[in-house]
Order: structure tokens, then sequence, then C-alpha cells
């Protein structure tokens, strides 16, 4: 900031290179760790998908089959003149920039490995485009309403096929029994004491939810005969899901609409479940697929076609899928040469193998869908209860709030101890002391609990602290007991925050990998596992294992594409918790 | 009990209401204690197993010898932690390096040069490079770092090295110390700026000659959370940096002076504490033998470590803290 004092002496002057200097400096700082890390990200998906030996032809056909659209449908939904001329200026300054300064890098200095400069404008420039027109998109209705649907499809395919999954480990006859006898009793007393405003009915649900959870263990070998998978999938998990749909629809739009809105998904499941039967698909999971995505689907279309702005962006999945059958078509008559992506469907529904081609990730991705959900469960709770205690139940002074102040600090402590020493605690207390057994999804699970604990502790504490005091002060005038103002009003308010910290810490959970060779988890396994005490691996454990392998198709191939799963599966939760959190903080 | 709807329960004391409370508030209570029970467990179980360790290998001995070979195939097994020393320092030293400078800048630029937008951004992508599994850096230093030392750099690397091990620890324990430098140096008052600047300091005085001294405490704190990070960082140096407890050879420079040479510890294979205990996890894990019990001891080594040095950073982040 030279002044403008015009002093013969030369007083006042002084020198901006010094500041600029720094002030590029300290910019270039902040992005090298951010650049890094995107190169390496690059080069690990070019090994993944194959890309290096995709033809130009190729990556053309694709990029007008389903990139171009797609940048269309964002820049339609934002509608706004402006952002078009800076996008279409990105993505056409950006082929020359890119198709020169590859050329000159090329040809002057060092050749670029396994990148040419389609590769290097699809990564630099296409990539950062799609990503700014995404966001910008998702600000106009249409957009909104396009990548709504989208999460639902997706979003519902994951949870059908992780509930799914949880069923390899949990006896679906003891679930079936606990539904019927627990827990459909227990939501019919609350419900009737909600309605009827009898809270000795609303107090009862518990010990009838609990009693009968005890029944069905107790009942599960004496009864003889038991409806099939499917059917039990039908009845505890279809109907539930599809009733509670309509429950939603049923409060905007009356009965018939909720009827068609729950009734089709449903009929649609039993149908594919029963084809599934017949066609040698695994049928329980085919229903649960359909039955997770139709009925938010159905929902959702619902709403948007109430609601009656943007109903165009329903389209965006067809748009996509007609991008990728179209974009095949034309491969295909054209007869373009097309890489061979080692992250394809077999690798993440086949076992390992010693052969690079045969590899999969498939136990290893169900080992770590079952950890994660005993992680999540055992964590939001623990985590829930120890933030309400040391929130809402324990004063600031006194002996009580020095004893806070001590749990406080243990807490903090707790979070900076290295993984690798509660993969110790696991190995000597769970696996041996308590005989859980070495590298059982048990001890996993209870280590890798205990592991994200604080996390989850801190962030769920922040999330109570922000609570407004005037709600609980309201609601202690309303003659509120201490547990009935952390139930009402507490909770419901810092949930979304609560989830997000919940979810965040789940995401530090399944990457870990040093616990779980400390308490033995298998380097590779062969099935899934059978029960939570089966030896199990999981997928860091299996990339782990493969990245010792010495073949370069292992080393280049396989783990890149062990990275990439464990990656978007990372990435999707760190987005649903990072859109909790907005949506959040829009409400509120 | 009276039925609510008719007449208001007032008192709160109605024997099924107080049943309820004290029930909640013995759950949360014993949430709540469990944290306390995961510290005493880790200290009891670390314990236990190292007392078991330290009768068999005295603590002068386990202390400085230089040889560990817990697996021995011919016999004649040695517990001595300097070699592992050696490793663990190496690889915190070279990250530090990385780490501190960069993530010092990074939180001068965070605080004092970018735009509200551009901090809104960076923050968040920062983060990131937080959340991205270890396993994971590893992968890349093994495949992707080393080969492109090798070609450019350092032709004579071995594949499984320090250097490209540590290059990893140190980009992945970057956003430690940016977002808590960040956080001390926005807590440095305006006033302090203002005042610098009427008295025509440039905007590179203010910042390198007021916030940063402002905020030293912060950022010295936050400097002993990263580095005690990358001590216990296990899975990039499992998988890229090898596992050979190697005591680095001593040269002798001119007069005699002995001397030794970084390139003998970075570009070849070395063990570190954590490396050590994993590759012992190979072996038995039911328990009784010396190298299980030496892993424990071990990782008490590490435990004392890290909790010594977070209390200190908290010591220095709450005593040394201008209050303003």
């Amino acid at each position: 900031m030279a002044t403008d004092n015009a002093n013969a002496d030369g007083f006042g002057e002084v020198s901006r290179v010094r500041g600029i200097a720094f002030e590029y400096l300290s910019l270039g700082a902040s992005v090298f760790g951010l650049v890094a890390l995107g190169v390496l990200l690059v080069y690990v998906a070019i090994d993944a998908f194959d890309l290096s030996n995709a033809s130009p032809e190729w990556l053309l056909t694709y990029f007008v089959t389903l990139v171009v659209p797609f940048l269309a449908f964002c820049l339609y939904s934002a509608d706004d003149p402006a952002v078009t001329r800076r996008a279409l200026g990105a993505l056409g300054g950006g082929l020359v920039a890119v198709a020169v300064v590859f050329t000159a890098i090329e040809s002057l200095l060092v050749p670029i490995p396994r990148l040419n400069w389609q590769l290097a404008y699809l990564f630099v420039v296409a990539a950062p485009v799609a990503a700014y027109l995404t966001y910008v998109g998702s600000n106009g209705r249409p957009g909104a309403v396009g990548f709504g649907l989208l999460g639902r499809l997706v979003g519902g395919a994951a949870l059908g096929l992780a509930v799914g999954t949880l069923f390899l480990v949990f006896d679906s006859l003891v679930w079936f029994l606990a539904y019927t006898l627990g827990v459909l009793p227990a939501v019919g007393l609350y419900a009737y004491g909600r309605v009827r405003e009898a809270s000795r009915a609303r107090t009862a649900a518990l010990p009838v939810g609990f009693l009968g959870l005890v029944a069905a263990v107790v009942l599960r070998d004496v009864i003889p005969t038991y409806p099939s998978d499917l059917l039990i999938y039908l009845w505890t998990i279809a109907v539930p899901i599809a009733v509670a749909g309509g429950l939603v629809v049923a409060d905007r739009r009356g009965r018939t609409v909720a009827a068609v809105a729950a009734g089709l998904p449903l009929a649609v499941a039993t149908a594919g479940g029963f084809w599934a039967t017949g066609a040698g698909l695994p049928a329980p999971t085919v229903l649960l697929v359909l039955v997770t995505t139709g009925v938010p689907t159905a929902v959702y279309v619902s709403r948007v076609v109430d609601v009656g702005e943007g109903v165009v962006g329903l389209a965006l999945p067809f748009l996509i899928a007609g991008g990728v059958v179209v974009g095949a078509l034309v491969v295909e008559a054209w007869g373009v040469p097309a890489p061979d992506p080692w992250l394809d469907a077999g690798f993440v529904t086949e076992a390992p193998s010693r052969t690079p081609a045969n590899a999969g990730l498939y136990p290893a991705i169900v080992g770590s869908v079952i950890i994660i959900a005993l992680v999540a469960v055992l964590s939001f709770l623990l985590g829930v209860g120890t933030s309400v205690f040391l929130e809402e139940y324990t004063p600031g002074t006194g002996p009580i709030g020095t004893l806070t102040r001590i749990l406080q600090v243990n807490i903090a402590n707790l979070a900076a101890v290295p993984s690798v020493v509660y993969g110790l605690l696991g190995l000597g207390l769970f696996a041996n002391l308590l005989g859980l057994g070495i590298g059982t999804a048990v001890t996993a699970a209870l280590t890798l609990s205990l592991l994200i604990l604080p996390i989850t502790i801190i962030s769920a504490q922040e999330a109570i602290r922000s609570v407004p005091d005037d709600l609980r002060r309201g609601s202690d005038a309303m003659g509120a007991t201490r547990w009935q103002t952390t139930k009402n009003v507490v909770l419901p308010e810092a949930m979304p925050g609560i989830l997000t910290g919940t979810i965040l810490a789940l995401g530090r959970a399944i990457g870990e990998t040093a616990p779980l060779i400390m308490i033995g988890a298998a380097t590779t396994v062969f099935n899934p596992p059978s029960s939570l005490f089966s030896r199990f691996s999981a997928m860091p454990m299996q990339i782990y294992t493969w990245a010792g392998f010495p073949q370069a198709d292992f080393r280049y191939g396989v783990v890149a594409a062990g990275v990439i799963t464990l990656l978007i599966i990372l990435v999707g939760m760190n987005g649903t918790a990072i859109l909790l959190r907005n949506r959040a903080e829009r409400g509120s | 009990m009276t039925d609510s709807t008719e007449s208001p329960d007032l008192s709160r004391q109605s024997g099924l209401t107080r049943l309820k409370e004290g029930t909640y508030g013995g759950l949360f209570a014993a949430c709540a204690a469990i944290t306390l029970l995961t510290t005493a467990a880790i200290f009891v179980t670390l314990l236990s197993d190292a007392v078991v360790f330290f009768r068999a290998t005295p603590i002068p001995e386990f202390l400085t010898g230089t040889n560990w070979s817990p697996n021995p195939a011919g016999g004649g097994q040695a517990f001595g932690i300097v070699p592992l020393l050696i490793g663990t320092i190496t690889v915190t030293v070279t990250a530090a390096f990385i780490s501190l400078p960069i993530g010092t800048l990074t939180a001068i630029y965070l605080s004092e040069y970018a735009t509200p937008n551009a901090r809104s951004i960076l923050k968040p992508l920062l983060e990131i490079l937080a959340g991205v599994p270890t396993v994971v850096y590893g992968y890349f230093a093994l495949v992707y770092i080393t080969p492109a030392l090798k070609a450019t750099l350092f032709p004579e690397m071995s594949t499984f090295n320090a250097l490209s091990a540590s290059i990893m620890v140190g980009i992945m324990t970057i956003p430690m110390v940016s977002s808590i430098s960040e956080d001390a140096m926005s807590a440095v008052p305006d006033e302090l700026r203002q005042a610098g600047y009427g008295l025509g300091a440039t905007k590179f005085e203010v910042s390198t000659g007021i916030v940063v001294p402002a905020s030293i405490s912060g950022i010295a704190s936050s400097y002993i959370l990263a580095v005690s990070r990358a001590i216990g960082e296990t899975m990039i140096v499992v998988v890229a940096m090898g596992a050979q407890a190697r005591m680095p050879a001593v040269r002798e420079a001119a007069f005699g002076i002995p001397f030794i040479n970084p390139a003998d510890v970075l570009l070849e294979s070395g063990m570190t504490i954590t490396v050590a205990m994993v590759q012992i996890t190979g072996g038995d894990l039911t328990g009784g033998t010396l190298p299980y019990n030496s892993m424990f001891a071990l990782g008490l080594a590490l435990f004392v470590v890290t909790l010594v040095m977070n209390v200190i950073s908290d010591i220095i982040a709450e005593r040394y803290r201008e209050e303003y």
C-alpha cells in the first residue's frame, strides 16, 4: 500500500514488492495441500477407471451425450445470462489454454505419464465448471428438484442395500418375531396414547416393546415354521415404510393421493421381489432397494407436483440415464475402443482373488457396513447421553461442576489419543480379556465406537449448546421436568447438529485401519461375515492388504478401484451430513 | 397417581415421574462415566502388559538398546527402542518441515488476506485434507509420490522410504496447524491492527509484526498438536515406509566429527514405533508372549508422549494467551 505522498526525499515511500510477494506466497501455501491432493485424486481416478486407455473418441462421445446435457440442465436451472456467459467462456477458453499449456510442457519439459490433454481438460476445466454449475444450478428451482430426486434415488438405493446387508448377520426370524410382538404393539400403544391423550398408554409402550423383544428371543426356536424371507421383509420393512410415506402424503394431499403414492411403489417392489425369486436374484434385497427408493421418490414427486414449481427438474434422472444409454449405443455402433475400468460391477460384487482381474471388494464392503451400523448406534447413544449429561444435567459450579470440567478435559485428551492405541485397548480388553474374539465384528465395532466417541460428544455438545436458553426456560415455565424439557425441546432442536456431527465422525471410523489391524481383523476374507462373532475384513483393511502386493495390476488397478470406492462412500456420507446441516440452518 | 389431563401435577413429585427422571438422569451419568472408564481402561490395559514386559526387559535396556528384533528367525530377541525413535523422529521432523510453515502461512492468509467469500470456500476444503483416510495417503505415497521422486530428484531412493511417507504426513497435518492458528489470529482484536496501520505499517508488517506475535500461544499449541498427531500416525508409514528397524550409518566428516547423512535415513526404509506395533500383530495375538507384551510397552510410550504433548499444548494455550 504505497502512499501517494510525493515528498522529494522519499518519506513514506514503501516498497510494495515484499507485501505482494508475501500475499501470493501465503495464497500458494493455502492451496498447496489441496492441489497436491487434487493431483493424486486425478491419478487414482485415471487408474481406477482405466482412463489412460480411453480413446479421444470415447471421451468425446460421453462428453456430448452425458456432460453437455447435464451442464445445459444446470444452466437452464440457474437461468442467469451472466453465469451462462462465464461458464461457456471458461469451457471454451480452458480448451485452448489446456491444449496449449499441455503441449508446451510435453514438448519442452517432461512427458506427463498416463495423461493426455483431453483428460487434462476433463479434470482441470470441465470438472470444476461442472461442480460450479451444479452448485449454481441447485439454487434454481428446477435444479433443486432434480438433485433432490437424484439424491432420493441414490440414497434410497444405498439405504436398501445397507439394510439388506445387515440381515446377513442378524437373524431375520428373530427380527420377524421382535417386530410382530414388540415393535408393532409398542408403536400402536404410543400412537394410541398420542391420539387419545392417554399418558399411561404412552408410558406402557416402552415396557411392552421390551417384553416383546424378550419373547421374540425366547420363542425363536420354539416356533417350528416361518414365512419365507421375502414375506418377512414385506411385512416388517416394506409395509411400514409405505405406511409412513403414505402418512406424510396424507398430511398434505388427502387419502386417495396418499394411497396411490404409497401403494404404487409397494406394489412395484412386491412384484419386483417375486420376479427376482424367479430370476435367481437375491429377492429380499431387490424388494428392499425398490421400497427404499420407490417410496421416498413417490412422496417427493407428489410434493413437487403439488407445489407446481420446477416440475421440469424431475427429468434430470432420465437425462442422465438417457445420456449413459445413448453414449453406450454410439460407442457400440462406432466401434470406438473403450477403457476397461477396474472399478466395475464385478469389483463390488465379487470376493478377493489372487488374480487382479477377478479381485473384488464385496466381503470387505459387507464387513464395513456391518461395523459402521453398530458403531453408529453405539456412538450415537453414548455420545448423546454424555453430551446431554454434560450440558443439561450438571451445574457449572460446586463439586459436580469440578467433575464436569474433569470429564471435559478427559474427553479432549481422548480425542488426541493415537488410533493405534485404541487398537491395543480393543485387543487387550475386548478381544482377550472379555473374550469377544480376535478380529470379530463386535470387537471392531466396540473399539471404533470408543475411538470416535470423543468427536461425537464434542459435536453433540456444540449442537446442544446452540439451542437458545429461552426455549428451555419457556419449557420450564410450563411445568416440564428436566427430562421432558430435554426430550421435547432441546433434543429436537439440536438433532440436525447432532446427526451431522455423528455422520462426520462415522466418516472417520469407516476409514480407520490401524485399530482394525491391532485387533487382528482378517487381511482377506472370501465370504462375508455370517454373524457378529465371525472374522471379518473391512474396506480399508483390504486396501492395506492389496497395497502390499507387488504386482503392478494390483498397485495401479485393484487398489485404485478400492480407494475410489472408499472415497465415494465417504463423500456420500459427508455430503449427507453437510446437506442436513444446511437444511437445518435454512430452517431456523 | 393423578391423570395429567384432569388435574395437572404441578409438584412434579408423583412416583412415576420421579422414577422416570431418576432413571434418565442415571442413564446419562452412566454414559458420561464411560468416557472416564475408557481412559482408565487404556491405562490399565497398557500398564498390565507393559509391566510384564519390563520385568523381562529392564527399562534402561529398552530405552538405550539399538537393536529391535522381536521375532528373529534364529533366536536372540532384542527390544531396543532407539531405532524406532530414530524412525519416528525422522518422520515427525520432516513432516513438520512441511506442515508448520505451510499451515502458518495458510492461517495468515485466511485470517488477514482472504476475502470472506474465499475463506468460506477454503476453510472447509482444507478440512478435507484431514478427513481422507490415512491408508489412502499411504497408498498415494507408495504408488505415486515415491515413483515421482525417484524419476526426478532421487534416483537412488528405495521403494519403501521415509521421505514420501513424511511428505504425506505433513500434508495431512496442515489443517491441524492452520485451523487452530487461524482461530488464534482471528481472536486478535482489530484495534491492534488499526494501531499498526496508524503508525504507518504495511499489511505485511501488521500480519507478521503484530498479528503473529499476538497469537503466538495459539500458534505454538497448534504446532504441538500437529507434531503429536504425526508421532501417532500409523497407516501412512506402515504402507509407505516399510518395516526395517535400522540404525543409520554414522560417517565421519573432516576432523573426525561424526555425522549422519540425512539421505541415509530419508531415502531408505525405516521403522517407527507405530509400525513396530503393527508388525508384531502379524504374529501371535492371544497374549502371553514377550513380543505381545512389548506391543503394549510401545503403546504405553506412545500414549504417554502424546498425552504429555497435549497437556503442554493446553497449558501454553491457557497460560500465555493474551487476554484482550
